[in-house]
């Protein structure tokens, strides 16, 4: 490993690796880690100490949780955590430290509600929260200015905060992805026109004042899917 | 105020070179001239020498000047015993002096050059010049004939004067009539004005202080207002300072700002898109390609997929780095590329769903 010190890339994706080892963070100039397709289910709690990583990616793996003090990366910019069995819990307390983050996947984990904090990733142009078990968004990402990608397909989505209307989701450069959840009608026709359709008709007053009594009501929220079901059978 | 410059406050020394320079004009076409020493008998009977008393000599040579007899040797330069060069001299109190040392003993010396003054001498501020020497500190305007205003210790023409004062007080002076406007002063052509000097182009009232110029004319607010002065894009307010023309509209200088951190531009420049101006910055940042992988604006060529952008050297599988060419096959997963040989290895379940999402997508 200290041959290797002046290593910036290191892929190990498709093995069948069950854990990193410790001394891997002796590659103190490692700018890109890729560990996409193994069996990680743990990380050292050291991994943070890589102060030039700017591309983490975890993809397709066994995680439960995520260790303590992980939000200390310096200059992390790109997280990828698709694919493993994480949810609100498992999120460290300094997560959402991680300011310099421009892009988070998420999709394929467990989460059901997603942190408030999310707001202060002011950097964040890509948020994927892609087939989880989200049965509503904290409407503190419509104060992300800078996002341009929100994935939030397959989840038990009934209906978006207002504040989301701050959005700019619509452009060529930009991208919504909604499908696949069980929005309230009043959306789901919009959502069938398009996504700047969605957006116009949340900033309206009538959206606001529908949203309040809507949330006031506390509904039941839409049962899990039994295709989701099926992902947690294979592993 | 102002202080002529005449014979009445020209100082003694000046009137008495003046006396002098006529008698010698005198002096020299009549008798003092080498060639007009003369031998006179009556002279030489009763006459005595001015200087030593004594009489003359038969053969002497006399001088006669204004009425006086001298010998030779006697009618010389008080200071220097020399008889006078060209027979020139000048006269001070009694004494007769060559117009070397007159000049050294007595006449002044210009404030300015520092020469000696010969003819008219200006007086003024305890000081001497030659005519031509005194001018105006500020404009360097001649003062010999107009006469100067002094101002803390300078000597100025009106005009300066006049604008010094102004300064002092916070006001301006009249361009026209030179006077401080005590209230009220219109600018024309970059210059103050008492308002009242001008007539309105339109209606011909007398203008006062709220007149404004327009294409290098003035007129009265009413007529101005009635002329479509150009509204602000922003504030919806009539624009009376520069006017920035733009984007199809006029703007206050202060009011043309990026439409993204509403900083005014100030006659830096903008970029301009769907009607809106941005500075050079949020326009790369908003319309600027940015790479995917190195977050920079991408300077090249750029390859573009799934609403992104990348250096065409950075677009590679994003799962196992390899590079790409338009050419490659890949996948999409996440709206991100993934190459074929890594798509293959995803978890069959996965693949399985991503299929479905992408038959559904593509029935629509
Ligand atoms: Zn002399
Ligand atoms: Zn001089
Ligand atoms: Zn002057
Ligand atoms: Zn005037
Ligand atoms: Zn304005
Ligand atoms: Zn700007
Ligand atoms: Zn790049
Ligand atoms: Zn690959």
């Amino acid at each position: 490993m200290m041959a290797l010190e002046h290593l910036t890339r290191l892929t190990l994706s498709h093995n069948k690796l069950t854990e990193i080892p410790q001394d891997i963070v002796l590659l103190v100039n490692l700018e890109k880690l890729n560990l996409f397709n193994n069996h990680i289910e743990t990380l050292p709690s050291n991994l943070c100490d890589f102060t030039k990583l700017k591309t983490l990616n975890l993809a397709i793996n066994r995680l439960k949780a995520l260790p303590r003090g992980f939000g200390a990366f310096p200059v992390l910019e790109v997280l990828d955590l698709t694919y493993n069995n994480l949810n609100e819990s498992s999120l460290p307390g300094n997560f959402f430290c991680l300011e310099t983050l421009r892009a988070l996947y998420l999709g394929d984990n467990d989460f059901t509600t997603f942190p408030a904090e999310v707001g202060k990733l002011q950097n964040l142009q890509v948020l994927c929260l892609r087939d989880n078990d989200l049965i509503r968004l904290p409407k503190e990402i419509g104060g992300i200015q800078r996002l341009r990608e929100l994935h939030i397909q397959g989840n038990r989505l009934s209906i978006l905060p207002p504040e989301l209307g701050q959005l700019d989701l619509c452009g060529t450069k930009q991208l919504f992805k909604a499908e696949n959840n069980p929005w309230v009608t009043m959306i789901e026709d919009q959502m069938k026109i398009g996504p700047s359709h969605v957006f116009e008709y949340i900033r309206t007053n009538t959206y606001k004042f529908l949203y309040e009594r809507y949330t006031e009501a506390e509904p039941e929220p839409a049962l899990r899917k039994t295709e989701r079901a099926k992902r947690f059978g294979k592993k | 105020m102002l202080q002529p410059l005449d014979k009445s406050t020209a100082s003694p020394l000046f009137q008495r070179r003046l006396l002098h320079h006529n008698e010698i004009e005198k002096l020299n076409i009549n008798d003092s001239r080498p060639n007009s020493i003369s031998s006179n008998m009556s002279l030489l009977q009763n006459g005595v020498c001015a200087r030593c008393g004594e009489g003359f000599k038969m053969k002497d040579q006399i001088v006669n000047s204004h009425d006086q007899t001298w010998h030779p040797e006697c009618f010389v330069c008080a200071q220097c015993f020399q008889s006078f060069p060209g027979g020139i001299f000048y006269e001070f109190e009694g004494r007769k002096y060559c117009e070397h040392d007159f000049h050294v003993l007595f006449a002044p010396c210009c404030q300015k050059c520092g020469e000696f003054i010969i003819g008219r001498v200006i007086k003024a501020l305890n000081n001497s010049w030659h005519p031509d020497c005194f001018r105006c500190q500020l404009c360097n305007g001649p003062l010999a004939d107009t006469g100067f205003m002094k101002n803390a210790g300078r000597a100025l023409c009106r005009e300066c004067h006049a604008h010094e004062k102004a300064r002092g007080l916070g006001k301006y002076v009249c361009h026209k009539c030179h006077a401080i406007i005590e209230e009220g002063h219109i600018k024309f052509k970059e210059e103050a004005y008492h308002p009242y000097h001008f007539n309105c182009k339109t209606c011909g009232s007398e203008l006062t202080a709220d007149a404004r110029e327009k294409n290098g004319e003035l007129y009265c607010l009413r007529c101005f207002d009635k002329m479509g002065i150009p509204i602000c894009g922003a504030c919806r307010r009539p624009i009376e300072e520069r006017v920035v023309n733009a984007l199809g509209k006029y703007w206050h200088v202060e009011h043309f700002v990026c439409a993204k951190c509403e900083k005014p531009f100030l006659g830096t420049r903008y970029y301009e898109k769907k009607n809106l101006a941005y500075c050079e910055n949020h326009y790369h940042q908003l319309f600027g390609n940015i790479c995917f992988v190195c977050n920079n604006i991408v300077a090249g060529d750029v390859f573009t997929a799934f609403n992104k952008a990348w250096c065409v050297n950075h677009f590679a599988c994003s799962v196992c780095d390899r590079k790409m060419s338009q050419k490659t096959k890949f996948f999409e997963f996440d709206m991100k590329p993934v190459c074929k040989s890594c798509y293959e290895k995803f978890p069959g379940e996965l693949k399985r769903r991503l299929k479905k999402n992408y038959d559904a997508q593509s029935k629509k």
